[in-house]
């Protein structure tokens, strides 16, 4: 019996400020399967992601991107992340006079509401930021401050994967999620996206090193050169990234 | 519309007709001063940006204002701010009945110019007026011509008042237009300390032009923290002068919340006399409609190792206008001074208009100093955040607009007050394309 791919995307072409960023790229991922997007610096691993969130500074020149059988390049950011595509930012943008409480708030009411799902009530939903808090090992007081202001890089990154938890996606991108994290956090920010592993959600893991993906564990691998992918392999495929480097793969 | 001329003749009339304290000294003078002075135009700097038109165009100088409220009215615009000594003002006139400090009057820290004793009068002739340059002033003149009464709040040496004073001024719409005069006077005596709530408030639509002054002399390591909210409706015409003196060692912090009017002015002056002081100014100022806000501000470092840090954060939309000046002026003597000035606008309509002028005048060589201004709209990297995070691009708008007044607001000194200036807030965005009823997000 064949599965309904999640996410297919199919010669993917974008470019940013006339420059072919992505330059034909082709990707299944079907539900429940974990892929991990490898690369060297520039060659458009983040832009990929980007593209999927639907961040406008890129330009789809041709190809198709459909997600649970729909056209997703149809849908503006917000709806996409209503229909449960999440970005978790490589840099996480800070906004002063914002708590984070209240952007988290604002984010889960307008994708519950979305899906159909009864409003959290304050309290309710203070009690749920508060459990994935704990998890993340993130003080409540840091649902107080302002969103992201001052936030350690790890922090931040943590940030992200409360929010994914909250927000229950069907589709994750994780953008980089490794950089900038000593060993400790990226343990927690990797036990983090574990727990949210169900055998139906997918993730798309954007990193640079294969260090990441000991913890995370993908079922593929794609190695990223130039805009296209140009081998895929299993998570063999990772470490002989790590021992050769991607020299061997260009 | 009468001329520049007509109406320095109107307000010399009517301040001839008005009493004025016998023993006062002040007044004198600055009658001599208003009439060397003349009535700003566009073409005097300081006001190029700020057309007097409303008192052109009004007969507020036909009578002085008067006018009453009822205590639940008042208590509701004062709110609730826990123990506090208040002081409430309706169209200028000082009103006994709203008011309570009978704590703070029997200890002799607040009088009314009118209940002075001898040595208080001696102060006060000593004190005032001694904050700024009269010159420059025009409305502190106009102020000063005739006091029929004013506040004396005087801390003794040492002495800390334990609750904040709150001054709530009130302007009310009268059968015609009208002026209202105020004017506080603040010595803090070395090493006291007080804090100050000035709420400028009315009732729906005012027909009042309210001049008021404040001169504040921080003596030997007084500490005072201030807050001020210019919340009221925008028909009201506001002039306000803040004249501040800092001796050695004293620390005077400023939180202030502004809404625009038909015309609304603030000049700030900053004397640091004492080596050692330190001044903070906080500041928000929104304008929308056709309304009118500008803040001048100016700091004097005449004297080495005082800081200073101001901050003042612009949001202007529709048709209105914002004007801000901020000048640093560090003396030849003033070494070791370190002090920095920023101005930060959002700018959310095409027919929106800012002048800011952020001014930094160094004759010392030995400083710490910056200034700068931005002029912006909403930062496109936070909206795809928020959109990223489902909520649709409207919402995501105001509420980086309201992020942007609350980064502020969040600073102010306690949460009562915090409370409170959310709550004017919530007004002033409830006509607000977009941005009514997102306060309550919070």
């Amino acid at each position: 019996m064949s599965v309904t791919p999640l996410l297919e995307v199919k010669d993917l072409v974008a470019e940013v400020d006339g420059k072919t960023i992505l330059n034909g790229i082709s990707l299944t991922v079907n539900p429940g399967e974990v892929h991990a997007i490898m690369g060297p610096n520039g060659s458009g691993k983040s832009t990929l992601a980007n593209v999927l969130a639907g961040r406008d500074d890129y330009k789809v020149v041709s190809g198709s991107v459909t997600f649970k059988s729909s056209d997703l390049f149809e849908l503006e950011p917000e709806e996409r992340a209503r229909e449960g595509v999440f970005l978790a930012f490589q840099y996480p943008v800070e906004i002063p006079g914002v708590s984070n409480m209240q952007f988290l708030k604002a984010s889960v009411d307008a994708v519950r509401k979305h899906r159909g799902q009864e409003e959290l009530d304050a309290p309710a939903f203070m009690k749920l930021a508060r459990e994935h808090c704990k998890e993340l090992k993130l003080k409540p007081e840091f649902l107080k401050r302002g969103v992201n202001e001052g936030f350690s890089g790890g922090e931040k990154k943590r940030n992200e994967i409360l929010q994914m938890a909250l927000l229950e996606p069907d589709l994750a991108l994780l953008d980089e999620t490794d950089s900038g994290l000593d060993i400790d956090a990226l343990q927690i920010a990797a036990e983090g996206v574990n727990a949210l592993r169900n055998g139906a959600r997918s993730f798309i893991v954007v990193t640079h090193y294969q260090r990441l993906l000991n913890y995370i564990v993908p079922d593929y691998v794609h190695v990223l050169a130039g805009g296209k992918i140009v081998k895929s392999g299993g998570r063999e495929l990772a470490l002989e990234l790590e021992e050769k480097g991607y020299s061997w793969i260009q | 519309m009468i001329t520049p001329n007509e109406l320095k003749q109107q307000a010399q009339d009517r301040l001839q007709q008005q009493p004025s304290l016998d023993w006062l000294q002040l007044p004198a003078k600055a009658q001599a001063t208003f009439a060397d002075l003349n009535i700003p135009t566009r073409k005097t700097e300081a006001w190029k940006y700020t057309p007097l038109t409303p008192l052109l165009n009004n007969t507020y100088f036909e009578q002085m204002a008067a006018g009453e409220v009822d205590a639940d009215t008042a208590e509701a615009r004062a709110g609730k701010l826990g123990d506090v000594s208040r002081l409430v003002f309706v169209n200028g006139r000082f009103q006994l009945g709203l008011s309570r400090f009978s704590d703070l009057e029997n200890q002799g820290i607040i009088t009314l110019f009118s209940n002075a004793n001898d040595t208080q009068r001696e102060r006060i002739n000593q004190e005032l007026g001694t904050a700024f340059e009269p010159q420059e002033h025009i409305f502190a003149a106009l102020n000063y011509s005739s006091v029929e009464d004013g506040l004396l709040i005087h801390t003794p040496a040492d002495f800390s008042v334990q609750h904040p004073i709150q001054l709530v001024y009130l302007s009310t719409n009268e059968a015609s237009s009208s002026l209202a005069q105020t004017r506080v006077l603040v010595c803090a005596d070395a090493g006291s300390s007080l804090e100050l709530i000035e709420q400028f408030d009315s009732l729906g639509s005012t027909n009042v032009f309210h001049n008021h002054m404040m001169e504040i002399n921080l003596h030997a390591n007084a500490r005072l923290t201030h807050t001020r909210l210019q919340v009221e409706h925008e028909s009201l015409t506001h002039i306000n002068g803040l004249h501040i003196n800092l001796a050695e060692g004293s620390h005077y912090e400023q939180h202030a919340l502004a809404f625009g009017s038909a015309l609304k002015r603030n000049d700030i002056n900053v004397n640091f006399n004492g080596s050692n002081a330190y001044c903070r100014l906080n500041g928000v100022f929104l304008s929308k409609h056709k309304q009118h806000i500008d803040n001048h501000l100016n700091l004097e470092h005449a004297v080495p190792h005082c800081n200073s840090d101001t901050v003042y954060k612009g949001f202007i939309t529709d048709s209105s206008r914002a004007v801000f000046n901020g000048r640093i002026h560090i003396h030849k003597h003033a070494q070791k001074t370190e002090a920095h000035l920023n101005n930060k606008n959002l700018l959310l309509s095409k027919q929106a208009e800012l002048d800011t002028k952020p001014e930094l005048e160094i004759y010392a060589d030995d400083v710490k100093c910056s200034h700068g201004a931005s002029i912006g709209k909403l930062d496109d990297k936070s909206l795809f955040y928020f959109q990223s995070r489902g909520i649709d691009r409207a919402t995501a708008e105001a509420m980086l607009c309201l992020g942007f007044v609350n980064e502020m607001v969040e600073q102010f000194p306690n949460d009562a007050i915090i409370e409170l200036a959310r709550q004017r807030l919530a007004e002033f965005f409830n006509d607000v394309d977009k941005l009514n009823n997102l306060w309550s997000l919070e």
